[in-house]
């Protein structure tokens, strides 16, 4: 079942602007995790920030677990983005706050303003948070401040904070370029492993084919707003590269 | 094709690459700006006819009035309980003012930037009306108009000092959240959180630290204005200041004006201070 559709999007920033996004087609299906690859500049992060409209669309038709999410006015955004989970690649962490306050900063979507105020999370948030900062290997850490870590910790942090929102859909910016090639892996493995835990799909943005190749399923490739590449993991052939990037791959 | 490569043999040929910091419109612009500047310097001197002679001899001059008239300063009516505890007042009044000044300047100042202004529509342009008015009127003429409003006394000056704050504070503190990382603002949008949980979550975190700072750095220009805002109605040391001067009572003037040199100094040395603390407890 299609947990996403997205239909002829097309997407620029300013009325006379480049248009990024030039009628893009896909689906996510409640199984996948799926890889958007592409150059530098073709579009992937502005694609997956239109799934939560954290960009505007121009153009085109998304629908988001049933939902169509172009047409949903402010409140009711709200209520769909708390579905969904979002992983960055700078992890757009609270610096100075704890790995706590971090994690539990996840239930904002659930949490009523006052609360929010006095940070009085609920405690069956709390125990949930407990539970899934041991999950990403944190438990030591939790009441250290979020700059103290280091970047794969603090990823683990930003993994934990995205699963606060129980979502029915993983996106993920480039969540490993800012990692070295071993915490890379390790953390891809341990999105996909949750992923598959809690049976939710992802939408994965990422630089890296060979990581793209070894932890999805399925496989778009974009170059310079239109999709070249559309298929699973073992389809995928040199020459479908060569047409994403236009150049010689590794 | 041949490549075309720089060696010291093609330096200064006639097809050698050429670069300059400023190409030609931009190097008209440049110049032509400073010299519609200087221009302008020039005809204002000569449009107000400013002496310059008379400018040349005037630190003699107020060396001579500071000595004849103004020396030696009535120290012992400074000393006078009467006045300590105006000078308590002027304190109190920079307190109350600006900690109402920079309690108000903080929402008007989240309305009013606009990278998380909850509404860019409607409360972005009334926060950015409402720090704006409150700077563009000088503390004295609010002192002047809370007086005509509320009568002589402390509560006229304290508004006046909190329209003074909000507006001084307001535009610091909007500048600052401007400046934030958009990141964690990101996080907290796409986590399905309310513009009032972004505002707590996201930015006040990032600005707590500079807010501490600007909020004493307020306090210490509020301390000063105080003393100003005194001499108008607003109570205070600015009130004894007023009534010596019109009765030309100059050596108590010149303990008065060394009194207020004094407190300013020490609130200044406070503040700074302070800001260098909060500074530290990053």
């Amino acid at each position: 079942m299609a947990v996403l559709t997205v239909k002829d999007l097309k997407v620029r920033y300013s009325a006379k602007g480049p248009e990024i996004l030039k009628g893009i087609d896909f689906e996510v299906q409640d199984d996948d995790f799926l890889a958007i690859i592409g150059p530098s500049g073709a579009g992937k992060s502005t694609l997956i920030r239109c799934v939560n409209r954290l960009v505007e669309p121009t153009a085109g038709s998304i629908r988001l677990l049933g939902e169509d999410v172009c047409s949903l006015n402010a409140k009711a955004l709200r209520n769909l983005r708390r579905n969904v989970g979002m992983i960055f690649q700078e992890f757009n962490l609270i610096n100075r706050m704890s790995v706590m306050d971090n994690v539990l900063s996840g239930r904002l979507g659930y949490t009523g303003n006052i609360r929010s105020f006095f940070r009085a999370f609920p405690q069956d948030d709390v125990k949930q948070a407990l539970y899934y900062l041991d999950r990403v290997g944190l438990s030591d850490h939790i009441n250290k401040r979020a700059d103290e870590l280091s970047g794969g910790q603090r990823q683990r942090v930003g993994i934990a904070r995205a699963l606060m929102q129980r979502p029915k859909l993983l996106l993920l910016d480039e969540p490993t370029s800012a990692l070295d090639p071993k915490i890379s892996r390790e953390v891809m493995a341990l999105i996909r492993d949750i992923a598959r835990e809690l049976k939710v799909p992802a939408l994965c943005n990422i630089h890296d084919v060979q990581l793209a190749k070894e932890f999805c399923n399925r496989i778009i490739g974009l170059q310079d707003g239109y999709k070249k590449f559309d298929g699973a993991t073992e389809t995928m052939r040199d020459a479908d590269l060569d047409v994403i990037y236009e150049m010689e791959v590794l | 094709m041949t490549e075309q490569t720089t060696t010291p043999d093609t330096i200064g040929a006639a097809d050698a690459p050429k670069w300059s910091r400023y190409k030609y419109p931009e190097s008209l612009y440049k110049h032509g700006t400073l010299l519609l500047i200087l221009l302008f310097l020039g005809y204002s001197l000569h449009f107000l006819n400013v002496d310059i002679g008379l400018l040349i001899g005037a630190l003699g001059r107020f060396a001579g009035v500071v000595s004849d008239r103004y020396y030696p300063p009535d120290l012992e009516y400074v000393l006078d309980w009467g006045y300590l505890a105006s000078i308590l007042d002027t304190l109190q009044m920079s307190f109350l003012g600006g900690f109402a000044g920079v309690c108000l300047a903080i929402p008007l100042a989240w309305f009013s930037a606009w990278n998380v202004s909850p509404n860019r529509r409607v409360l972005f342009p009334l926060g950015r009306l409402g720090v704006i008015s409150c700077r563009a009127i000088h503390e004295t003429i609010w002192t002047i108009l809370f007086v005509s409003v509320l009568g002589f006394g402390m509560l006229a000056g304290v508004s006046a000092l909190t329209m003074f704050c909000i507006g001084f504070a307001g535009k610091l503190f909007a500048d600052e959240i401007e400046a934030i990382d958009m990141g964690p603002v990101e996080a907290m949008r796409a986590a399905g959180a309310s513009s009032f949980q972004v505002f707590l979550f996201a930015v006040v975190p990032q600005v707590r630290v500079a807010f501490t700072g600007i909020a004493i750095y307020t306090w210490d220009v509020a301390f000063r204005a105080a003393t100003v805002v005194g001499f108008f109605g607003g109570g205070g040391m600015g009130w004894y200041l007023k009534r010596n001067v019109q009765q030309l009572e100059n050596l108590r003037v010149a303990a008065i004006i060394l009194s207020i040199i004094v407190m300013v100094l020490i609130a200044e040395f406070l503040s700074g201070w302070l800001r260098a603390a909060v500074n530290r407890a990053k």
